[in-house]
C-alpha cells in the first residue's frame, strides 16, 4: 500500500534550499526522471528527516543512501561507505530530533530487529552548504556519477533500472524566480 | 563557586541548539539558549509565485515539513481572502493530525524517554511482576510476560555484546534515575512498539498527502486530492477506510500505552512536577477549521498571562486582529544588524555575527513577543488554553491524566502541577489523546460530506494588481507557527516565518527578559556537572526544533560532540 516501501530502497537525503546539501534529493529526482525502476525498488527523496528517517529504513533488505559527506578530499569527490563504516562511531548526544539521524536510525532498527542487512552510503563531498538554491559546479558534475553508481549497484543485485528516453532535466526547485 | 556547563552538539555540523548554564550550589542560576545557525531561509521566497511558496517552505525543516506547507497555503489564502472547500479543510486537518500524533509518539519514546528510563536497569526486572504492573495500568495486550521476557533477553544480548548502540548516550546509573527495574523494562518494551506505531500513523500522511515526508497534495485554494468513489487512482472509499483502520489502531496505542506510560513516569518523578515552569505566559492559536473561512474550530486558541487561567483570552478566527496585531520580534540579543523590535510584516533579515557574548548578542534566533511579553508555546500552552476555555475533550483528558498519575503517586494532583518540566510531557500526551479522538471525528465529517455528493476540493486563487498582506497560522506539534507574506503584483515581496521553537528557544529581548528555555532552567538541580541529565530533561520537554536545515553526514566521525563542563 501507499506509505509502505519495496524491500530495496534508494534514499536521497539533504535540503534543497541549502546549496550543495540538495545533492541527495537532486540525484533522486534525476534517477526518477531518467530511469524506470523494477518492482522491488523504491526511490525516495526524504529531505532532512533527522530521527524520522527510521520508518524509511525499516524492514528493507538493502538501502542505497545518497547524501553529502564531510571529508578532507576535494568537493565533488565520491566516497562510498558501507554499514560497518557508518556504525563505527557512536552517535553524538542529541538535543533535537533534527540532528542527522542515520546512525541512530540504523541502531534503533537493529535493536528492534528490522534493520536493513545491506547499507551503502554514496557520499559526495560538498563545497558550499549555505542558504541558496543550486549546486556548485563540482558537485553538480558529481550528480551523474552518484546516479550511475546507484544504477550500477542495483544491477549487481539483479535489479537493473531501464533507461527512459527524455530531454535535459531540472528539479522543481531550480525553476527561475 | 559557580561552574559553567555548555551543552553543545554543534561541533558535528554547523547549526544546532547550544545551551549554557551557570550552576551554583547544585542548582542552575542562569541560562542562555543559542541557535547556532543563521536561518533567514525565507529570503529564498522573494520574487517567487505565492502559489509555489508552500513547496519551498515545506523544505525549511525536514521534520516539520507538513506544518510549514499548511501554514504557507493558509497565509496566501488569508492575503487573498480566499475560502476553501470543506473537503479540503477536512483532508488538511487529517494530515496535520496524523503528523502531530506521529511527532508526539516519536518525541516521547525515541527522543526523551531515555531521560527518565534506565535501559540497563531493565535487566534486573522480573518479567512476571512487570506484566502484572502493566495489567494494573492498562488493558493493552502487548504487555504479556513472555513478550516482556523477550525484550529483556534482547537488551541482555546487546549489553553482553557491548553493543548498546542506540543507547550509547543514555545516562544509566545516574543518581537522578529513579524508576523501578519493572517500569524500566515496560518502557523499553514500549519504546520498541512505538517504532511500529509511528510508522503506521505516517501512512495516513502518505495516503492523503500523496507522499511523505514532503506532501504533494496541497494548493493555494484547497487540495489536489481528486475525489471519485469509483476510481482507483483518486481518493475513494477504499483509501478512506485504510485511513480509518490506521486511526483506530493508533488511538488504541495512544490511549492504552502512551497515556499510562506518561502518567506512571509523572507519578514516579513527582519532584519534576515542581521544576521547570519558567515562563507562565502561554500562547496557542485555534486549529482544525470546521468551515470554509476559518471561523469555527475543533481546537481552541488564546492567551494566558502569569498562569492566570481565569483571564484567558480567546483567539477566534484565521483573521483575528488580536493575533495579527500583537506579534513582534526583537533582535536585541540576536546576531542581526541593529537593535530593533518589529512586526513580522516590517522585518528584514540582515545577519551580523559577532561572537557569543552573555550580555550582548548570542544567538541566531530572534526573540518573538506577544504584546511585548515572552510567551511559552507548545502542548502545555495548547492544553492550558483549552482547559481555561472549557474545551471538553482537553478538560476530560487532562483531568483523567491528573487523576491517574495522582492515584499511582497516592496524592491529589491539580492542573497547577502542569507548569513544569514533566507537565509539558503530560500536556503533550493529553493533546495527543484529544487529537486522536478528533481525527476520527474529522474522518467521519469527510466521509459524510463526500457521501452527500460534495466533491469540491479547490477554489482557484486570483492575484489582483497591487499589494496584499496575509498571515496564516497552524498550531503545530511544537506550538504556534505563523507565516507572514507581502505580495506585490502577484509576486512575493516579503515573507517571514515565526516558528514555535523561536518562541521557546529565543534569547533575551530589549528588556532583558529571558526566553522560555532560559527561564525554565533556572532552579533546576544538577547533581553532576559532567552529566547534566537534568538540563537535558527540561530542554527535551519542549521538544526543540532548531537547525533542521541541513543534512551532511560525517561518517569519518572526527569530531565528537560533547558536553563541556568549564
Amino acid at each position: 500500500m501507499i506509505g509502505s516501501f519495496a524491500p530495496v530502497r534508494v534514499i536521497g537525503l539533504g535540503n534543497v534550499l541549502m546549496g550543495d546539501d540538495a545533492l541527495g534529493p537532486w540525484v533522486v529526482e534525476e534517477l526518477l526522471a531518467g530511469w524506470d525502476f523494477p518492482e522491488g525498488v523504491s526511490v525516495l527523496d526524504v529531505g532532512t528527516p533527522g530521527l524520522d528517517l527510521t520508518p524509511y529504513l525499516a524492514d528493507a533488505t538493502a538501502v542505497f543512501i545518497v547524501d553529502t559527506v564531510k571529508s578532507d578530499v576535494p568537493p565533488g569527490t565520491l566516497r562510498i561507505y558501507d554499514r560497518d563504516a557508518l556504525l563505527r562511531h557512536p552517535p553524538p548526544p542529541r538535543l533535537s530530533p533534527h540532528d542527522p539521524g542515520l546512525t541512530e536510525a540504523l541502531l534503533s532498527l537493529d535493536f528492534a530487529g528490522c534493520a536493513p542487512r545491506d547499507v551503502v552510503l554514496v557520499g559526495v563531498v560538498p563545497e558550499k552548504i549555505e542558504k541558496r538554491v543550486g549546486l556548485t559546479p563540482r558537485v553538480r558534475a558529481a550528480v551523474d556519477r552518484a546516479g550511475a553508481e546507484i544504477v550500477d549497484r542495483l544491477g549487481r543485485i539483479g535489479l537493473p533500472p531501464r533507461r527512459r528516453p527524455g530531454g535535459p532535466f531540472a528539479p522543481w526547485w531550480e525553476a527561475a524566480v | 563557586m559557580s561552574k559553567r556547563i555548555v551543552v553543545d552538539p554543534v561541533t558535528r555540523i554547523e547549526g544546532h541548539l547550544r545551551i549554557d548554564v551557570e550552576v551554583d550550589g547544585g542548582k542552575v542560576q542562569k541560562a542562555w539558549s543559542s541557535g547556532q545557525m543563521f536561518r533567514g531561509i525565507e529570503t529564498i521566497l522573494l520574487g517567487r509565485d505565492p502559489r509555489d511558496a508552500w513547496m519551498f517552505t515545506q523544505r525549511f525543516c525536514g521534520v516539520c515539513t507538513t506544518v510549514h506547507a499548511i501554514a504557507s497555503v493558509r497565509t496566501v489564502e488569508n492575503a487573498l481572502g480566499l475560502e476553501i472547500p470543506l473537503n479540503a479543510q477536512y483532508i488538511r486537518n487529517l494530515i496535520v493530525m496524523a503528523h502531530a500524533m506521529h511527532d508526539h509518539i516519536v518525541h516521547f519514546y525515541h527522543l526523551s524517554a531515555l531521560d527518565w528510563v534506565d535501559v540497563v536497569s531493565a535487566l534486573k526486572a522480573d518479567p512476571a511482576k512487570t506484566s502484572a504492573l502493566a495489567e494494573s495500568l492498562s488493558p493493552w495486550p502487548g504487555n504479556g510476560r513472555v513478550q516482556l521476557k523477550a525484550v529483556q533477553d534482547k537488551v541482555r544480548g546487546f549489553v553482553e555484546a557491548g553493543q548498546l548502540g542506540i543507547f550509547t548516550n543514555g545516562y544509566w546509573g545516574h543518581p537522578a534515575m529513579k524508576l523501578s527495574p519493572e517500569v524500566n523494562l515496560l518502557a523499553v518494551s514500549h519504546y520498541l512498539q512505538a517504532l511500529e506505531y509511528q510508522r503506521k500513523v505516517n501512512q495516513i500522511v502518505a495516503l492523503l498527502g500523496g507522499k511523505t515526508p514532503n506532501i504533494q497534495n496541497l494548493a493555494v485554494g484547497g487540495v489536489a486530492n481528486a475525489i471519485n468513489l469509483d476510481n482507483d487512482s483518486t481518493l475513494n472509499m477504499n483509501k478512506l477506510f485504510m485511513v480509518k483502520d490506521v486511526l483506530d489502531e493508533i488511538s488504541t496505542f495512544i490511549e492504552q500505552v502512551y497515556f499510562p506510560d506518561v502518567c506512571a513516569i509523572g507519578a514516579m518523578y513527582p519532584e519534576w512536577l515542581g521544576y521547570g515552569a519558567g515562563v507562565t505566559n502561554y500562547l496557542a492559536v485555534p486549529d482544525l477549521p470546521l468551515d470554509r473561512k476559518g471561523t469555527k474550530f475543533d481546537l481552541p486558541g488564546g492567551t494566558i498571562f502569569d498562569a492566570d487561567l481565569s483571564k484567558v483570552r480567546e483567539i477566534k478566527t484565521f483573521d483575528d486582529p488580536y493575533f495579527k496585531d500583537n506579534v513582534s520580534e526583537s533582535i536585541a540579543h540576536a546576531w542581526y544588524d541593529g537593535e530593533w523590535t518589529k512586526h513580522p510584516f516590517d522585518e528584514t533579515t540582515e545577519p551580523k555575527y559577532t561572537s557569543f557574548e552573555d550580555s550582548k548578542k548570542y544567538s541566531w534566533v530572534k526573540a518573538p513577543r506577544f504584546q511585548g511579553k515572552v510567551m511559552q508555546v507548545g502542548p502545555l500552552a495548547q492544553v492550558l488554553v483549552g482547559y481555561a476555555l472549557g474545551h471538553e475533550p482537553t478538560k476530560r483528558w487532562a483531568d483523567k491524566a491528573l487523576e491517574t498519575a495522582g492515584a499511582i503517586a497516592g496524592v491529589k494532583l491539580t492542573p497547577a502541577v502542569l507548569h513544569s518540566t514533566l507537565g509539558r510531557h503530560v500536556a503533550r500526551m493529553v493533546r495527543t489523546c484529544v487529537i486522536s479522538e478528533t481525527a476520527k471525528k474529522h474522518w467521519s465529517l469527510l466521509a459524510a460530506n463526500i457521501g452527500k455528493g460534495d466533491t469540491d476540493i479547490f477554489n482557484p486563487p486570483v492575484f489582483p494588481k497591487g499589494e496584499q498582506r496575509g498571515f496564516g497560522f497552524h498550531e503545530a506539534p511544537r506550538g504556534t507557527l505563523s507565516h507572514w507574506v507581502v505580495i506585490k503584483d502577484g509576486k512575493i515581496a516579503n515573507y517571514q516565518a515565526v516558528v514555535p521553537s523561536t518562541w521557546n528557544a529565543g534569547p533575551r529581548d530589549e528588556k532583558n527578559q529571558p526566553g522560555p528555555y532560559e527561564a525554565s532552567l533556572v532552579g533546576n538541580p544538577v547533581a553532576n556537572a559532567e552529566l547534566p541529565l537534568e538540563v537535558l530533561r527540561t530542554i527535551h520537554s519542549f521538544d526543540p526544533c532548531l537547525a533542521c536545515a541541513v543534512h551532511t553526514l560525517d561518517p569519518e566521525g572526527r569530531e565528537i560532540a560533547r558536553v563541556k563542563a568549564l
